[in-house]
């Protein structure tokens, strides 16, 4: 015992002169007196504190070194395997194909889709009959596409500035005639700024999630866009879903989020109201007075798509805000796009400047994909132009809708869920009498739950049933002359509700009204001849 | 803090005396020559088939006409050193490109090929700076932060009113949050002169700057009305093909006057044209796959398909320093991610192994499909996929691999068709093959190419096929054109229109395209295309067609990449990356540098613009400028930006990389240019 205490003596001096020196470098550093005076009074106060605050110390190293790339070891889950069952489990494992390939229904889909040869336009000529048709299914509100003086200034574009920018916005890809088209938006809406992406669709994507973080809510509509969807999911922002295009439902979603933040004791966090100008999905339209006056009363930010009522309503085309005669300003973040709108690329957003400069450093979209080519950015400026001088083109649009509308309505084995000065017009097959169709359905008195994006009792359809029809009607059409085409959508659970089978016609001011009807009869025709064979 | 521009009127980056410019007299005697020469050739029909020693790059006669207008737009009197080639061309070279657009060049030796050597070792070395610019470099940054948490805290208490969109207001939370904006406020805005200088004209050889003065620490940016002609390495114009005049611009203007801008839809909603097909069947035969398809945005490539490959029940595993496309489609598509470390095989290797054997958290089900996702080269950090590597533990492990070229495509390989060419590695082997064509082919958009049965998958259940607005024409001929310029087109010397009696048999997607397409038996590099993949009423200028001018851009290319990366190196700087790669990025660490090589490149005689990179985009320490070399660039561009560099390098203290005994002077690393390109990777330390 003895001898064992004389053999540690060394080790133990040796263990108190380094502590001591410790000590001394420790005095010596400047604060290290308020340090120490802290710590003890730390102590004396509260033991268990300075247990407690070792640990966070280990915790935070602890997590400090663990790097991104970890294997996940520690977790609760994890099963040691030796090398040899590793291996063994490596040989056994055998992965689903990639991707599954096409059924013949979905390759005759595919095939069928009408491809143009050579322009696009209000007539083109297409390779799938070799004949040229009315086209009622390309997006060419204003009949920009193939505007002589638009393809004048492209070249002149061209010439100056060649095709793509080479670059992301930040670095020497913000070409002055970028700055020059977000001029001419924000002007033209009457906004303080707008920002330029280079797709319409990856827009409102990218939008979203620069505004809204985890802890922030959306309040969306139930009948949004797949773009909408995604930024949504993107954001990871608690969502709360009204019924499609139904306010009242909005103000009672709004109400109940309201009621659980007090009830909750949440702090203040960002709120918006997510929802689309014209939709997408059946061509609805919003009350936007209505809306605003919801979101200034209950304190959201508004997020409005104008994907598809940009260039297509109101006088001039300046989309909803012109409509209803609502100041641009009272939307917080007004998206619409360049290619559909205004037959050139790209896509929008407008609002004030701090709305805007928060995009340029923040929007995925915005910072990590190259500008849009200048000559197409050129190419929206002119359409604004055209826009703005021309309002004749939106009255003839108008006129060519509503003789669509005259025409479609007569026919009894569809309905139309558009709005009537919409632009895009959904056709859906009226559902066959016996079963209830969910506009006859009587009207659960119960609202739906908020946090699902199915509402109450949601309808269904016999989708795939609907969709043979209505290709076969999209054939028929073309056979006849008629370029049409079916709401095309992502089927099988990528969206987060299906959307009931249409067809959407596009309207288009390059057709003469006389044009106008004709191609829409020949719908019609089609559409009697198709579905009333299947009685 | 705030750096006061030198003036630049005695600025000491002006010792140099300027060479003695060409005089503009000259320049434009020699110039009229050549175009008389040009008019000649083409007139004497088809006798240009034969390649002198130097293929001289002549589009067609009409461009001269043009480009002398452009070049008398108060340019001719070369001040900036940049309009005119340091040496007027003789009367046997014709350039018809604009100088400033693409840089002319005749010398043959200035020309090198990019291909994998198969001693080389592919893995990524850091190398680290000494020990006290690391330490500086934290302490830097621990400064700005909390001088930036002061500056907040006094701010709010004394000048609210500048504070008002941080706070919450009128039962409005604030739109950014005081902390997530932190770093935007207080460290990017003091660097804002670097970011999104607003620039005109073709992002060329050279680029002219809108300039902008601040006179409130970056709050506004004022444009002075002026503008500045500046050498251009930072646009991602590799193969030069960003230029306003030539063979492809005429193709592209051929197609508005016949297209238009606009195909006014989705591809599946009435927005298909015949050129997306002809362009699709050109992309797979360009990148040696089945099928193809083309989406109009680069980003949205990534972001819209990827969730029609993985879901639920899938893993992806991605390269820790992926694009933020790629995992935004991955986030979206709810499959479950993890990391692996950059380019790091071992790394890789263990977690296949864990992933597998574990299977999926929790329920311990095998995983569905595993897909691991790369890039080709990665713009940061300019360093080269380990493709060789990945293919043998894809055979063990059974993954799906998805290679995102966007910067890679066009840029490297003997034929520039990416990594797969560059390792001579059959490209059907890789089942994703992802690109861009902003980078390479001067225009915009990306693509996604793989077997047909997978490309048609995708078609209609990518996000892009019934939603996204489709590729416009102009943008899809620029494509064809660059594209088929690079791969040749058979039979060129005849006219085309000849040889093409219409498209009556378009291309259909989804019917069989690619059965019709590959006739031909397959073999590795597809070489030149037969005319049927070229639109009608495309009249390919012969330089292009024949593929000659591709096949030197290519090489001009691979000699531009491998100097500035190995004359940067042999100066003594800390370059990371792959000699081949025309990414070049050369280490400054501190935050401050950043803004100062920035101002020293571009206020010098011969102004320089860089892209200068810091974290988020790179880790917090390791502040970068990124040179994007191009075929544009002439080897007098990089003698000039490595002499810059040189300076600025010395002033900076940046000079951490090879030993001092190791270096080469500047005027050693210009002399022994092409010795240096030429050597071998394992001796360009001891040289």
């Amino acid at each position: 015992m003895d001898s064992a205490s004389s053999t540690l003596e060394p080790v133990f001096t040796y263990v108190a002169h380094s502590i001591s020196t410790v000590e001394q470098a420790f005095y010596r550093l400047p604060g290290s007196a308020i340090i120490e005076r802290y710590v003890r009074s730390s102590h004396q106060n509260d033991p268990g504190r300075t247990l407690l605050e070792v640990i966070l110390i280990i915790l935070v190293i602890r997590t400090l070194m663990q790097s991104r790339t970890r294997a996940d070891r520690n977790g609760k889950n994890f099963i040691e395997f030796s090398e040899k069952e590793i291996d063994e489990l490596v040989d056994e494992w055998t992965p689903e194909p990639l991707t599954q390939p096409l059924t013949p229904a979905e390759e005759a889909e595919l095939s069928a889709v009408s491809i143009v040869a050579g322009p696009n336009g209000p007539k083109p000529k297409l390779v799938n009959t070799g004949k040229t048709a009315y086209n009622l299914a390309s997006l060419n509100f204003t009949g920009l596409a193939g505007n002589e003086h638009i393809k004048q200034k492209a070249i002149e574009t061209l010439r100056k500035y060649g095709v793509g920018s080479c670059g992301p916005a930040g670095f020497y890809g913000t070409v002055d005639v970028h700055l020059e088209l977000e001029r001419d938006i924000a002007d033209f809406l009457g906004t303080e700024e707008a920002i330029l992406y280079s797709q319409g669709f990856s827009t409102i994507s990218s939008v979203i999630p620069a505004f809204c973080k985890r802890g922030d809510i959306i309040v969306a509509d139930r009948g949004v866009t797949l773009a909408i969807q995604k930024g949504i999911q993107i954001s990871r922002s608690t969502v709360r879903w009204f019924d499609h295009n139904d306010l009242r439902s909005l103000e009672e979603v709004l109400q109940s989020v309201e009621k659980e933040r007090k009830k909750k004791r949440a702090p203040l966090t960002r709120r918006f109201i997510v929802t689309e100008g014209i939709f997408e999905r059946d061509g609805a339209m919003t009350d936007l007075p209505k809306l605003i006056e919801l979101k200034t009363k209950y304190k959201y930010r508004l997020i409005l798509d104008e994907t598809f009522s940009f260039g297509s309503v109101g006088r001039t085309g300046r989309g909803l805000t012109e409509l209803y005669n609502v100041p641009a300003e009272k939307v917080d973040m007004l998206i619409g796009s360049v290619a559909i709108g205004l037959c050139a690329g790209g896509g929008f957003c407008a609002g004030s400047k701090n709305v805007v400069e928060h995009q340029r450093i923040n929007g995925p979209a915005f910072v990590f994909s190259a500008s849009m080519p200048p000559l197409l950015a050129v190419s929206g400026s002119e359409g604004i132009n055209v826009l703005r001088s021309s309002p004749s083109i939106l009255a003839s649009l108008q006129e060519n809708i509503h003789a669509a509308h005259a025409i479609l309505d007569r026919v009894d084995c569809i309905t139309i869920p558009s709005h009537s000065i919409s632009p895009i017009i959904h056709i859906y097959i009226r559902a066959p009498s016996n079963t209830l169709h969910p506009s006859t359905a009587a009207v659960s008195t119960k609202p739906s739950n908020p946090v699902s994006p199915l509402p109450r009792d949601a309808p269904q359809w016999d989708i795939e049933g609907e969709e043979k029809l209505l290709q076969e009607v999209v054939e028929e059409a073309l056979a006849q002359g008629v370029m049409i085409t079916k709401a095309k959508r992502l089927r099988g659970g990528m969206e987060i509700s299906e959307a009931r089978p249409s067809i959407r016609l596009a309207m288009t001011s390059a057709l003469t009204k006389k044009e106008t009807e004709k191609a829409v009869n020949v719908v019609k025709a089609a559409l009697v001849k198709v579905l009333s064979k299947r009685r | 803090m705030a750096l006061n521009r030198p003036s630049s009127s005695h600025s000491i980056f002006k010792k140099r005396s300027a060479q003695s410019p060409a005089s503009a007299a000259d320049y434009l005697s020699a110039l009229s020559q050549a175009d008389a020469r040009a008019r000649k050739t083409s007139s004497s029909s088809s006798s240009r088939s034969t390649p002198t020693a130097t293929p001289a790059l002549s589009f067609s006669s009409t461009t001269t006409g043009a480009s002398d207008d452009t070049l008398l737009e108060g340019d001719m009197d070369n001040s900036d050193r940049l309009s005119l080639p340091p040496v007027p061309p003789t009367s046997e070279q014709v350039f018809t490109t604009v100088h400033t657009e693409f840089g002319h060049c005749a010398n043959e030796a200035h020309r090198h090929t990019s291909q994998h050597d198969p001693n080389e070792k592919i893995r990524h070395v850091e190398r680290d700076p000494p020990y006290y610019i690391l330490i500086s470099t934290y302490i830097s940054y621990l400064i700005l932060i909390c001088l930036g948490h002061v500056r907040d805290f006094l701010g709010k208490r004394f000048h609210p009113s500048s504070y008002k969109h941080l706070m919450p207001r009128d039962g409005y939370a604030p739109l950014n949050s005081d902390f997530d904006s932190f770093y935007t406020r207080r460290l990017k805005k003091r660097i804002d002169e670097c970011f999104a200088q607003p620039v005109t004209g073709v992002a060329g050889r050279t680029i002219l700057l809108l300039d902008r003065i601040s006179p409130d620490y970056n709050h506004t940016q004022i444009p002075t009305g002026t503008r500045t002609r500046a050498l251009n390495i930072s646009s991602y114009n590799y193969l030069g093909f960003a230029q306003a005049r030539g063979g492809c611009a005429d193709a592209v203007e051929e197609s508005i006057k016949h297209y238009g801008v606009s195909t006014c839809g989705s591809r599946l909603e009435g927005g298909s044209c015949d050129l997306h097909t002809i362009g699709e069947a050109l992309v797979a035969k360009f990148v040696g796959a089945e099928d193809s398809l083309i989406s109009s945005m680069g980003f949205a490539t990534n972001s819209t398909y990827i969730p029609a490959m993985v879901g639920k029940g899938c893993l992806v595993i991605s390269d820790e320093l992926n694009h933020s496309s790629i995992r935004f489609g991955v986030r979206n598509s709810g499959a479950h991610v993890r990391m692996f470390k950059h380019n790091n095989m071992a790394n890789l290797e263990a977690l296949l192994r864990e992933v597998i054997s574990q299977g999926q958290p929790k329920s311990h089900r095998p995983w569905k499909k595993i897909l691991i996702i790369v890039e080709g080269m990665y713009s940061m950090e300019g360093t080269m996929v380990d493709l060789p590597g990945l293919l043998k533990l894809k055979k063990k492990y059974k993954f799906y691999l998805f290679v995102d070229e966007a910067h890679s495509i066009g840029a490297i390989g003997p034929h520039g068709r990416g990594v797969a060419d560059y390792f001579g590695i059959d490209p059907n082997e890789i089942d994703i093959l992802m690109g861009t064509f902003t980078k390479s082919f001067g225009a915009a958009g990306g693509y996604i190419a793989g077997k047909k049965a997978l490309i048609d998958r995708l078609r209609i259940k990518g996000y892009s096929g019934p939603y996204a607005e489709s590729m416009t024409p102009p943008v899809l001929t620029q494509i064809i054109a660059s594209m088929s310029s690079i791969m040749g087109v058979t039979g060129a010397d005849k006219p085309s229109s000849q040889i093409q009696n219409g498209h009556a048999s378009p291309l259909r997607i989804g019917n069989g395209s690619s059965s019709t397409i590959n006739e031909e038996p397959e073999y590795h590099h597809p070489g030149p295309i037969p005319p049927k993949y070229l639109p009608s009423w495309l009249n390919l200028a012969p330089e292009l067609a024949s593929g000659l001018e591709g096949s030197l851009r290519l090489r001009r290319l691979a000699f531009n990449s491998y100097y500035l990366h190995r004359g940067l190196h042999k100066l003594g700087f800390i370059i990371y990356g792959h000699p081949s790669s025309p990414i070049v990025p050369l280490l400054l660490f501190h935050p401050a540098k950043m803004l100062m090589f920035h101002r020293m490149m571009k206020d010098r005689e011969v102004p320089i613009v860089t892209v200068v990179v810091g974290y988020p985009a790179t880790p917090l320490i390791t502040g970068r400028v990124r040179f994007c070399v191009s075929a544009a660039h002439t080897k007098e561009d990089v003698d000039e930006v490595l002499r810059a560099c040189d300076e600025v390098g010395d002033v900076m203290d940046l000079k951490h990389g090879l030993g001092r005994g190791k270096r080469w002077d500047i005027e050693e690393v210009v002399k022994r240019a092409v010795e240096l390109v030429n050597m071998k990777q394992e001796d360009v330390d001891d040289a």
